[in-house]
């Protein structure tokens, strides 16, 4: 039976509701999405403190020099980064103007508490390792950094040691290691074993899962903190899914809440119990909402996780 | 995984395509209406190289490698790449090879005749720097600013440069003179590749043909 309607919409109430739901559509998009609750945490470095599982990765695409035009779009950038509850940005001194972007970018918007600044020593850029951190602190115009890590294990021996006596003195909070595109695992390795740190960085995506066979355990094992560079693959995990048409199965959606090929690849990653967070690069506030909306439940099972890896592996 | 075969040629390329061709718009923007003294000096440049009065031809260029060197290299290009600061140099090394070139008269080539091959090829190329490059970006629906001119952008001086060494210059002198124009050439193109922009494959075309005309020179004089 079809229900009686009593109360019919007047023209008044109809322009009423024309009107609200146009004001509604005006409002900025930002302010209406900017949930920091609804990001997962993940706990670090055998410590309570919790980082978004979703971070920002800086190479290539923060690396605007100083034209007034781009500063502004990628001010844009970390903005809506933080408002929706993004946490650790990491950059290098290998990665030209990118710091002095970020430092633009923070005195623009102020540095939110959440900022989870993480940096890195790199030997050709010249200087100490000491030297280096204070050189990128003014260039962040940051009092400190949260993490610093050794670039590509480059003169990682001298540079670890510099950065573990920085650390008992307090001016870095935590120290780690890179790699990137599965290159020296085995060193990798020996270095997690046998040093004292609190991250390692490293390539970890759908089609990269080399680190799953002994690095993630081992940072289980240890209780150290694990950034995944590449989740795109450079962009071109993303690039050829598009290309390719493929189509983004149901399964993922109803089952991990995946809406976009971003939110299938980044929450493939950081749903490893290892995987502390995945830092994805983009130039676009777009993108960048897109990749944040990942970080938020539902999160696939160990079983999803096999199905997503199978599917992938399938096209 | 082998380290070596595991970098890509993007690897080594620190900024996206729109910074890049920002950057040629920034300097379009900036030293307007530059433009029309540079392109007088390079039509000049030719016209002389054609006429056989090289050593004047030859010192022409030099100023405009040094200001590319400063104006683009040094305060710009070494923001977004570490290794700029040593292009910059290199351009700088261009310049005062130039002028000591024209200074000394070194294998300055007053011989040649207009017609000979590897004269059309240095003038075709040293065309296609002062006009066709410049064009390229306006008939792609790109503003004039966005235009690649000679002796405000890297590549274009290089290729005109490649070209008009080729008209006026022989022997070892020739090929001393080319190394740093068809070097950067090779990282601008690869440059343009990493980026996915059909611009390196010119740079590349216009390598071959140089290549052959130096190669056609240095036989034609031995004989």
């Amino acid at each position: 039976m079809t229900p009686h309607i009593k109360h019919r919409i007047t023209r008044r109430q109809s322009l009423t509701l024309i009107g609200a739901t146009l004001t509604a559509m005006m409002l900025p998009t930002v302010s209406l999405l900017a949930n920091t609750g609804g990001m997962r945490q993940k706990a670090f470095a055998g410590t309570d403190k919790k980082l978004p599982v979703i971070g920002m990765g800086t190479w290539r695409t923060f690396n605007v020099g100083s034209d007034p035009e781009l500063l502004e779009a990628r001010t844009e950038v970390v903005k809506a980064f933080f408002e929706h509850g993004g946490g650790l940005i990491d950059s290098s001194p290998m990665y030209g103007s990118a710091p002095d972007v970020m430092g633009y970018a923070l005195q623009q918007l102020g540095t939110p508490e959440s900022l989870f600044a993480a940096e890195k020593v790199w030997s050709p850029a010249g200087g100490s390792a000491r030297e280096q951190v204070a050189e990128l602190k003014e260039r962040w115009k940051v009092e400190h950094f949260d993490l610093v890590q050794v670039h590509n294990l480059t003169d990682w021996r001298e540079q670890l040691a510099a950065l573990q006596a920085m650390k008992a003195e307090g001016i870095v909070r935590h120290v780690g290691i890179t790699t990137s595109h599965g290159r020296r695992h085995n060193e990798i390795e020996q270095i997690m074993t046998s040093e004292d740190i609190d991250f390692v960085q490293l390539t970890y995506n759908i089609t990269h899962r080399e680190a799953e066979n002994r690095l993630l355990p081992l940072a289980e094992e240890r209780g150290i903190g694990v950034i995944a560079n590449r989740p795109y693959d450079g962009g071109s995990l993303i690039k050829n899914l598009k290309r390719r048409n493929a189509p983004l199965p149901e399964w993922a959606q109803s089952e991990c809440g995946c809406t976009t090929w971003a939110d299938f690849l980044l929450k493939f990653i950081v749903s490893h119990p290892a995987i502390t967070c995945a830092i994805p690069a983009t130039t676009q506030v777009e993108h960048l909402r897109e990749n944040m909306r990942a970080g938020h439940a539902p999160m696939p099972s160990a079983e999803a996780r096999q199905r997503m890896a199978d599917y992938i592996e399938s096209l | 995984m082998n380290e070596w075969t595991s970098y890509q040629l993007q690897d080594f390329i620190p900024f996206t395509a729109e910074v890049y061709f920002r950057l040629l718009e920034r300097m379009g923007e900036t030293f307007w209406p530059l433009h029309v003294l540079t392109l007088s000096l390079g039509a000049a440049a030719l016209v002389l190289a054609l006429t056989h009065r090289t050593r004047l031809a030859c010192l022409l260029p030099a100023p405009l490698w040094a200001f590319v060197a400063v104006a683009f290299f040094f305060q710009r290009y070494a923001e977004l790449n570490w290794a700029g600061g040593y292009v910059g140099n290199a351009f700088i090394a261009q310049a005062v090879l130039l002028v000591v070139m024209a200074l000394t008269g070194w294998e300055m080539d007053r011989a040649s005749r207009g017609t000979s091959p590897p004269v059309v090829m240095g003038t075709a190329i040293t065309l296609f720097g002062l006009i066709i490059m410049p064009l390229t970006a306006t008939l792609s629906g790109g503003s004039w600013y966005q235009a690649e001119v000679f002796g405000i952008h890297a590549d274009p001086t290089a290729v005109a440069t490649l070209g008009l060494v080729l008209i006026m210059l022989r022997g070892f002198a020739l090929w001393i003179a080319v190394i740093i124009p068809a070097l950067w050439l090779v990282v601008s193109g690869l440059t343009l590749q990493a980026l996915d922009s059909t611009g390196g494959a010119l740079l590349f075309a216009v390598l071959a043909i140089a290549l052959v005309g130096l190669v056609w020179k240095s036989i034609e004089s031995k004989r």
